[in-house]
């Protein structure tokens, strides 16, 4: 494993890796000899500058260092014992706490990156946490890809102006990032996050550079790379044109230098000294701005009410007053009258902050003054510190006025009821719809076309158009309605009186289009916003249960499922039951374990006892095929399910009569397009995509074969909260209900950009609106969900095996099978008891029944699902628990794990010291930011611990005994524990795991002792038995 | 241009081609854009001398001003006429005793709204009324209050390399209505410590004097690296929201617009259109980083 690590130092980043303490290639960590007036040594865990470039290649990007870039340089690290301390408990070798730390130099090996380089790769590494597997990124890179953020947030802010900058001694034209006002304050967040790593590296003189002097740098570096790597042709051609050498003046050199790749100016340095001072005082009113450690705000403050209720009324005028607000900290705010004659301790604060508060405030005012005349009045007298305005200008300050002064960079604060988004009454359109009561619903259909009216109203009250007349010709927009202040622009009314009289108030649409008006799709154009749609009879009864505001009926269990539905089953079924009969799409998002397969297949059970018996296209990973078959088999036995996968699936013309005969066709994502000319043709009344993140990307071939399909109904099942992601929210909602989002295009423009830059949270909340109808997602923290979930859940989660991995075991069970014939007594016991060991080992993975060392990704079934469900699990921010019964098996998981989230995972064994142990748990149940997965040997670890922090237990392997393996189980299902427990037990589809299992689940109630304590009683069984125990169904090994 | 011919008459030339001289940013009609840059220049027109006004604009338009220097009470400038050797142009202006200074000081004190104006580049629009109750004015007007030499051989005071210099001045003043006031001797910090005394005197409790400092400088704390591996290798993080919204900009250049115009231009392209045209591109790619 690699730990990627970057400093900063003059313009330029430097990346280099650390390795782990223990092997992986990294050299051994003797303590080197340090010698006096030496130089540094190196450090002992470097990984090579090769590993590294292929690092940032993993990235994908086109990047091929240049011989150059690889270089050396000297850092200072915490070392303790004459060694650099691991940045990272993941890499090992952690020094004995006690041991105090101090800085030492170290010789690093690494790359330095240009800033177009690191604007790429580190926008590459946004909110990851490894570049792939085993390849790290420290805390300190994370940090660096929020300051990139910031830096093109200023850049698309246009937070920038011409300047110049000293760089090693040589005067550079550079686009000057500044950050004036609220930028301040964020910069002051980046720096509190900062890790000291970040600027490390020894710079002229030996200390290094401060926080702040680096993240600047940063941050001014960047900005000019990006300003400059925006170019359009046409402004790279206005330097082109005049490609001369020689420059009229500094000036034009200057500017020449400001739209070139590189910005180098020499010029004679008399010009160059005179530019600089031009320079400086060109930008001087913004130096003032930007050092100034307050802020000027508007505050708009309302008049005072008198009476109360209904009779209350506004007095006096309203208030714009002056205020200061410390940059550091907005919670520290001065009125401007006590600024300008500051009383002792107010003085203070202000010169702690070593602000000159009259010249700022001046500038400031000055400035004010020239967006908004009332300001400029207000500064005739000697310490002003407001100014008194009526209705009409207090209008005019909250739509105009406060958005320019915001603009500029003042601070704005205004009444809550107008900044809050939604809650601000103003005139607003419904449309009323008169329909018949819902009755015979299975006429009805969204292409209904009804007649609506118009109604006009403000807040809660309804219009007439008398009253609207008279609202128009009101002279201030702001008046007070019920307790309440209300917008009411003249020109607003006066577009919705001109829609009244030339269209009148009446028109006719389909329910689709009502239902889109309904949810937010539309606004009303000119004049009024559409607020939302009235609805009488069965419209009104639709968009109610659509919007979650009216219950939709709740179905009875068909007759043909066996097992139980907890109530929030009936009504998440009910739900995708009443979607689908308005054809709509539905995702189903709940929480993993909450049983989003049962919902489904009680769907399918119930068309197909109706005889709705066209097949259902059912498309999953691969992981997860086995899975379905048996769930189905279990839970709906009369539903006919094929699984479509394997090199035996049926072709061409043999595929359409099987599939018709089918309830359920379960096919993989690869096979979806693989196979789409076999599935375009089949009329199938379903199209379900399971693990629906798979189509998140719009352009993957699977995301356009399953949006072609066409069926009657589609469903999404995802445990991942797609509705918290815009930018994957698009493409299954795309397939769900074409179109209802827009094109892709609409879409990035309408919600993703605004959403995902702007951080509109009007966008946002119009979206959830748009979308929420189509997606039910339950927590199974939720109190609702709680009290309908027992205490403790047990699932089967069935893999299939790898090419590899059958093999190996049809290799094994050939000889075992061979042999078992020559054996008797205690030596067949003990063949037996081997061979089971093995075929475990195989189903577990190769590299353990090997025991090569080899490598781990990419060859076990259940490893692969394993890593997909904890996936999950660390997206919900919960905590689990993983039993192996093989310490080897435990060692590999833990790499594996490691490397690919990156983070720290416990694993407890039978050589873990006391000491060692009694630390993993206590961090484990108790610290804050603990490592969220915690490995266990099942005999080192299955009793006696208290590990009630996780609510997920996974057995990886089994032990064949239920007592033992609830034993394990119940370290999370115990005193203390308050959330729900899932249990996954894990099993190779079609192997002897998945045939023990069988055999204990039908003898369970037998008694235990049957079973006996350990494997023993297997032993027992016949030849043949055996021989049926260990064969291989073809069906188990994936693609 | 113009040199004595041998029958002593003035005979026009055109003056030699400079490089890199000062341009005037306006490019037709009349110098300066603010009320108090145009009074300026209305005193020059006021002189009478003919056609030298419009050979003067012309200069000052092609660059054949070389420099200017503003100083207290002095303007120094070097013209490049048609002989080889540019031309030492000296304007002289009356300053303000210091006695005048202060009673302007109080005078400008009673309003916050004169040093705010100021302050934002505007000269406040009634100073003149101010400054006449006092019975002085702001803008030379008269000729004993300024005084022009030029070293050509141009007998005509003012010459059209005064007239250029003038010119340029005027849009100068346009971008820093200081500027007049250091001609007048009285520079940036003198006025705003004069005013900011008139008005703590009128406040009674103020202890700070005004302009004390102008650019506060962030003084660089000790930051020495931790040697606790958390604090050094570890980040925290960050306050959600902490980046906020990213709109674009309605106006493009907002900032840039309102530094204005860039002190004594030397180049043929005009520097706020040339500089603004990079903006919309860049705003562009800062967001397209942003979204991903």
């Amino acid at each position: 494993m690699i730990i990627l690590h970057s400093a900063w130092r003059e313009g330029r980043l430097f990346l280099w890796g650390e390795k782990g303490v223990n092997g992986e290639g990294g050299q051994p960590s003797r303590k080197p000899a340090r010698r006096k007036d030496a130089k540094p040594p190196a450090h002992p865990r470097l990984a090579a500058s090769g590993e590294i470039a292929d690092a940032v290649r993993q990235a994908p990007m086109e990047f091929f260092p240049a011989a150059g870039d690889e270089a050396e340089t000297v850092a200072w690290l915490p070392s303790a014992g004459g060694l650099p301390v691991p940045s990272s408990r993941l890499l090992g070798g952690m020094p004995e706490s006690g041991v105090p730390a101090e800085l030492e130099n170290w010789r690093l090996r690494g790359l330095w990156l240009a800033p177009g380089v690191v604007m790429e790769w580190l926008g590459r590494c946004m909110d990851r946490k490894t570049l792939g597997p085993g390849m790290v990124l420290g805390d300190d890179i994370v940090f660096w890809t929020q300051a990139l953020r910031f830096a093109s947030s200023l850049t698309a802010r246009e937070q920038f102006i011409p300047s110049l900058a000293r760089v090693d001694d040589e005067l550079v034209a550079r686009w000057d990032a500044v950050w004036p006002g609220p930028d301040a304050g964020r910069l002051q967040e980046l720096l509190k996050v900062m890790p000291h790593a970040c600027r490390c590296l020894r710079c002229n003189g030996g200390a290094p550079v401060s926080s702040r002097m680096a993240l600047e740098d940063f941050l001014r570096v960047q900005v000019d790379h990006m300003v400059r790597s925006s170019f359009s042709p046409a402004i790279a051609a206005l330097n082109r044109r005049r490609r001369k050498e020689v420059f009229e003046s500094i000036h034009e050199h200057w500017l020449h230098a400001l739209r070139s790749p590189e910005g180098v100016l020499r010029d004679a340095e008399g010009d160059l000294e005179q530019l600089e001072r031009q320079v400086r005082e060109w930008r001087r009113p913004l130096t003032v701005a930007t050092a100034s450690s307050f802020r000027l705000c508007f505050r708009l403050e309302e008049p005072l009410v008198t009476g109360e209720g209904e009779c209350a009324e506004a007095q006096g005028p309203w208030v714009v007053r002056y205020l200061l607000q410390a940059a550091d900290d907005p919670s520290l705010i001065i009125d401007v009258k006590d600024a300008w004659h500051p009383t002792a301790a107010r003085a203070m604060l202000l010169r702690r902050h070593d602000f000159n508060v009259r010249e700022y405030l001046l500038s400031a005012l000055g400035q004010a003054a020239g967006i908004c005349p009332r300001i400029e009045e207000s500064l005739k007298k000697a310490g002003p510190a407001g100014y008194e305005l009526d209705d009409a200008g207090a209008y005019e300050f909250l739509t105009q006025k406060a958005w320019g002064l915001e603009q500029a960079g003042f601070g704005v604060m205004l009444p809550s009821w107008w900044t809050r988004k939604g809650t601000r009454a103003r005139l607003s359109a419904r449309v009323s719809v008169r329909s018949a009561a819902m009755q015979n619903t299975g006429a009805l259909s969204l292409d209904e076309v009804v007649r609506f009216d118009w109604k006009l109203a403000v807040g809660d009250a309804e219009l007439t158009a008398q009253e609207l007349e008279a609202l128009a010709h009101l002279k201030t927009p702001l008046v007070r309605i019920r307790g309440q202040w209300v917008q009411l622009s003249g020109d607003e009314i006066r577009a919705a009186l001109e829609q009244w009289k030339k269209k009148g108030l009446t028109g006719a649409l389909s329910v689709r289009e009502l239902m889109r008006m309904a949810m937010g799709a539309h606004s009303a154009g000119r004049g009024a916003i559409l607020e939302g749609v009235a609805a009488e009879g069965w419209v009104k009864e639709f968009l109610a249960q659509l919007q979650g505001d009216a219950a939709y009926e709740e179905l009875p269990a068909p007759e043909g499922f066996c097992g139980t539905l907890r109530p929030y089953q009936i009504r998440g079924f009910s739900w995708l039951s009443f979607l689908k009969r308005w054809g709509l799409g539905a995702c189903l998002a709940d929480d993993m374990g909450l049983g989003k397969t049962i919902q489904l297949l009680t769907l399918i059970q119930r068309d197909w006892e109706k005889q709705n018996r066209a097949p259902v296209l059912l498309a999953c990973p691969m992981s997860v095929v086995g899975n379905w078959q048996r769930e189905a088999a279990r839970f709906t036995p009369q539903l006919p399910v094929l699984a479509h996968h394997g090199m035996e699936r049926a072709r061409g013309a043999d595929f359409r009569p099987l599939a018709a005969r089918q309830a359920i066709v379960v096919t993989s994502y690869a096979l979806l397009h693989r196979d789409f000319d076999l599935f375009k043709d089949v009329a199938w009344q379903g199209v379900v995509l399971d693990e629906a993140q798979n189509i998140k990307n719009p352009d993957t071939k699977q995301a356009r074969a399953a949006r072609l399909l066409k069926a009657q109904y589609r469903v999404a099942l995802t445990g991942t909260p797609v509705e918290n992601n815009v930018g994957d929210l698009w493409s299954i909602m795309e397939f769900l209900n074409p179109g209802w989002l827009g094109s892709r295009g609409e879409f990035k423009q309408n919600f993703f950009y605004q959403i995902q830059v702007d951080r509109d949270p009007e966008v946002f909340g119009r979206l959830k609106k748009l979308t929420g109808p189509f997606i039910l997602r339950r927590l199974k923290t939720d109190k609702k969900i709680i009290s309908d979930l027992p205490e403790k859940m047990e699932m089967k989660v069935f893999c299939p095996l790898t090419k590899e991995q059958a093999s190996l075991y049809t290799a094994v069970v050939r000889e075992a099978t061979e042999v078992l014939e020559q054996k008797e007594g205690i030596g067949r016991r003990g063949h037996i008891l081997a061979t089971l060991l093995k075929l475990k080992q195989v189903c577990n993975h190769p590299a353990q029944f090997l025991g090569d060392h080899s490598a781990i990704e990419g060859r076990s079934g259940k490893l692969a699902r394993l890593t997909e469900m904890l996936e999950e699990v660390l997206a919900e921010k919960d905590h689990a628990l993983v039993f192996t019964q093989f310490a080897e098996m435990g060692t590999m998981l833990q790499r594996h794990l490691q490397e690919t989230f990156g983070q720290e995972v416990f694993f407890l064994h039978g050589g873990t010291p006391k000491r060692e142990r009694d630390e993993m748990v206590d961090c484990f149940q108790n610290a804050a930011g603990a490592p969220p997965i915690f490995l266990l040997s099942l005999k080192a670890g299955g009793t006696g611990l208290n590990l009630t922090r996780a609510s997920h237990v996974f057995h990886f392997d089994r032990w064949w005994n239920p007592a033992v393996e609830n034993q394990a189980t119940d370290r999370a299902f115990r005193i203390g524990q308050t959330r729900r427990v899932q249990v996954h037990k894990f099993l190779c589809q079609g192997t002897l795991e998945e045939k023990i299992d069988a055999m204990i689940e039908a003898k369970k109630e037998v008694a235990s002792g049957v079973v006996g304590a350990g494997e023993g009683w297997l032993t027992e069984l016949s030849s043949e038995e055996l021989k049926e125990l260990f064969a291989l169904r073809e069906e188990a090994v994936q693609e | 241009m113009s040199w004595r011919d041998h029958y002593g008459f003035y005979q026009h030339s055109a003056p030699r081609v400079t490089h890199g001289g000062i341009k005037a940013q306006s490019r037709k009609g009349a110098f300066g854009e603010k009320w108090w840059a145009r009074r300026w220049i209305a005193t020059l027109e006021s002189f009478q001398i003919g056609a030298r006004l419009g050979r003067g604009r012309n200069y000052a338009r092609n660059g054949q001003v070389l420099s200017v220097e503003v100083e207290k009470g002095r303007v120094q400038a070097r013209v490049q006429g048609s002989r080889p050797t540019p031309y030492d142009v000296l304007i002289k202006v009356k300053t303000f005793s210091s006695g005048d200074c202060v009673r302007l000081g109080r005078a400008l004190a009673g309003q916050a709204l004169y040093a705010a104006k100021l302050l934002a580049g505007e000269m406040p629009g009634d100073i003149e009324k101010v400054l006449e109750k006092m019975g002085f004015s702001l803008f030379p007007g008269k000729l004993r209050d300024l005084q022009t030499r030029c070293s050509c051989p141009d007998s005509s005071n003012p010459c059209k390399h005064v007239a250029a210099v003038y010119y340029l001045l005027g849009e100068e003043f346009d971008r820093d209505p200081f500027l007049i006031f250091k001609l007048r001797g009285l520079n940036r910090d003198r006025l705003m410590a004069l005013m900011g005394r008139e008005e703590a005197k009128a406040g009674g409790r103020g202890k700070r004097k005004g302009g004390a400092k102008i650019e506060p400088v962030m003084a660089e704390k000790p930051d020495p690296l931790s040697t606790d591996a958390q604090l050094f290798w570890g980040g925290k993080e960050l306050p959600s929201g902490w980046l906020g919204g990213v709109r674009t900009p309605p106006l493009h250049a907002a900032l840039l617009k309102r530094l204005g115009s860039f002190p004594f231009w030397r180049a043929d392209e005009r520097f706020l259109e040339a500089v603004e045209a990079v903006y919309p591109g860049a705003s562009e790619k800062g967001r397209k980083i942003l979204a991903g």
